[in-house]
């Protein structure tokens, strides 16, 4: 007897059938449109590593979450965590081959060996789009304006590009004497105002700073009003950075309402530098789109010369889900525009001549495979979503006409056989 | 100082009104309409005769500063144009007609239906908000006997009197856009 395996699949990873395929493919389409817009180019780096690439390199936790193995050649391997390493080993490897500044877009599954919980996967796509190898303002600017546009073509309008800068939270802290060895402690609280609140955050920074120090970071995260009015209020450090970030952005039309300064964002992570960003969309709650900022001497674990950069990542995952909740992906369809009818035998060559007239139009058209009822062919268009179906029978044939059903409204429509074509054509579906 | 340089009809239906307002400013064209280009000193204007089609494109490139064109022109061209002034002639207005038989009676029956026109743009906004999807089959011009073909079920169609219509047994569903000519200036 044949042993049948149970089709199943591993906890945190996923299967998407085409309705959903399409969906995603349309988003990630969209966001590599913009990206190579501003003549970003992407790369492909392979799936599996060497173990000593990869291990080390995301601290201890990271280490715990990275899928190590042994292959059959006894090598020691790990599959791809993130896509930020592999790319600054590519910088270190072909450094000299690379366009510098090297803009790279990048978008490719992950995998992590984590516990699976909702929204967290085992295997996922991250979508990074960075700056390698310029310290210039203008390239966060760039970024910035990146972002503005992919969230605007997405059709997500209202989103906030919430930015800070970690140079202006070093200057912060510095003036307020908190010791250097506190002062990530101190950024990964603040990070947490949006969780624990103020008092949650002031409780905890009780750990390494005084009274007044917390006294002061709390007016300072206290700050309201637009971002010119709230920079007045910092005025006594250095706000030069984000001031010129601001303005270039507004020069590079980034809209008022779309670009908020928060004193508040600082991202846990210790690598940044510079300006950080982080993306929300307001009402839907799911949390931070993308994020990410300016890092110096990324690529310093693989080679000695130092690359400065800047770039974000975007949750793509939660992007699409943001789309799905506001009804952006109803109109999002399977691929096929047309089908063909396919009933009589007698006829099949015209149905041929048919299917490759219209995909000469650019017009993406299926023929129906086998013959059968019209019912039946009916209702398979129906379970595509296929908007438009074709009948072209004896009949037809005679009087050199052809027949267009409308599968939306029902509506069927005769027109000359020669003019079937720019029919569909203009009817721009 | 540089020379206004203004961009009116060469030939055609809004010539006759773009001279007679140009006049009334002060500025004087040439009345012949073999002359592409002339200078009005005293005004320090030169003007250009043109496609009333290509008006829009002139002030987009910066070759014109101003230009008078019909509403219809600007709108089919979605132009990134000012509209300065309107100027009350040149009126006519766009116009969704069927032939007398045709059992078509609303804008909503077109949906399906061949549409033959010279300004797909405005009609396929126009059917856009009115959630109708009509096949728009552009042609540029001879626009009415296409139903009598049997090219289109439906035109749309710059009509004055509405008398080539009647002549082409079409009668009017819906004026789409009522247009005059417009004094036009670049955006920025």
């Amino acid at each position: 007897m044949k042993t049948i395996i149970e089709p199943k699949i591993l906890k945190g990873t996923r299967d998407f059938l085409p309705e959903e395929m399409a969906k995603r493919n349309y988003v990630m389409s969209t966001i590599k449109a913009v990206f190579e817009r501003f003549g970003y180019d992407t790369i492909e780096t392979p799936v599996i590593e060497y173990q000593e690439t990869l291990l080390g390199k995301y601290g201890e936790e990271g280490a715990k979450l990275t899928y190590a193995f042994e292959d059959n050649g006894k090598r020691k391997i790990a599959l791809r965590y993130d896509q930020t390493v592999p790319t600054t080993r590519v910088v270190a490897k072909y450094g000299n081959q690379l366009p510098m500044p090297f803009k790279r877009y990048q978008i490719s599954r992950v995998w992590r060996a984590d516990k699976p919980a909702k929204g967290r996967y085992r295997e996922f796509y991250q979508c990074d789009v960075d700056i390698i190898g310029s310290d210039g303002i203008l390239a966060d600017v760039e970024i910035a304006k990146v972002i503005s546009n992919v969230f605007t073509k997405l059709g997500l309008n209202n989103f906030q590009l919430r930015f800070n800068s970690r140079k202006l939270i070093n200057a912060i802290l510095d003036a307020l004497d908190v010791a250097k060895d506190n002062q990530s402690f101190v950024i990964q609280r603040i990070d947490k105002l949006g969780k624990i609140g103020l008092e949650g955050v002031a409780k905890e920074l009780q750990e390494v700073l005084n009274k007044s120090q917390i006294e002061e970071i709390k007016n300072i995260l206290n700050i309201t009003g637009t971002t010119a009015e709230k920079l007045q209020q910092l005025k006594k450090y250095d706000i030069s950075e984000v001031q010129q970030f601001e303005k270039l952005c507004r020069e590079f039309g980034v809209a008022e309402e779309n670009l908020v300064f928060d004193i508040s964002i600082a991202r846990g992570l210790d690598y940044y530098t510079g300006i950080i960003y982080e993306v929300e969309l307001p009402g839907i709650d799911i949390g931070s789109v993308c994020g990410g900022g300016r890092y110096e001497d990324l690529c310093g674990m693989f080679t000695r010369q130092e690359y400065s950069g800047v770039g974000v990542a975007f949750g793509f995952d939660r992007i699409v889900l943001a789309m799905e909740e506001l009804g952006l992906l109803k109109q999002v369809g399977l691929n096929a525009q047309v089908l063909v009818t396919y009933f009589d035998d007698e006829i099949i060559s015209s149905n041929l001549e048919i299917v490759n007239e219209l995909q000469a139009a650019n017009i993406n058209t299926e023929l129906y495979i086998e013959p059968a009822k019209l019912g039946k062919q009916f209702k398979y268009a129906n379970a595509k979503n296929i908007p438009l179906v074709i009948v072209c029978g004896s009949d037809e044939i005679q009087n050199d006409e052809v027949t267009i059903k409308n599968m939306l409204t029902g509506k069927q429509k005769t027109v000359p056989r020669k003019q079937l074509a720019t029919y569909i054509t203009g009817l721009d579906i | 100082m540089k020379n206004v340089t203004i961009a009116i009809q060469r030939r055609g239906k809004l010539r006759a009104g773009s001279q007679q307002f140009l006049e009334r400013k002060g500025v004087l064209p040439y009345i012949d309409d073999s002359v592409l280009r002339s200078s009005c000193e005293q005004s320090g204007s030169d003007i250009l005769y043109l496609r009333d089609d290509d008006i829009p494109e002139y002030i987009l490139r910066g070759v014109a500063d101003y230009g008078i064109v019909g509403e219809n022109v600007v709108y089919e061209k979605s132009a990134n144009v000012t509209i300065v002034q309107r100027l009350g002639f040149g009126l006519c207005n766009l116009v969704i007609a069927v032939p007398n038989n045709s059992g078509i009676t609303s804008v909503s029956e077109l949906d399906g239906e061949r549409i033959a026109t010279s300004y797909p743009n405005i009609l396929q906004r126009y059917l856009g908000k009115q959630g109708v999807r009509a096949s728009i089959i552009t042609i540029q011009g001879s626009v009415e006997i296409a139903p009598e073909l049997n090219l289109a079920d439906a035109v749309c169609d710059i009509t004055q009197t509405g008398n080539t219509l009647k002549e082409h047994n079409l009668r009017p569903l819906e004026i789409i856009l009522k247009s005059e000519a417009v004094l036009i200036k670049n955006e920025l």
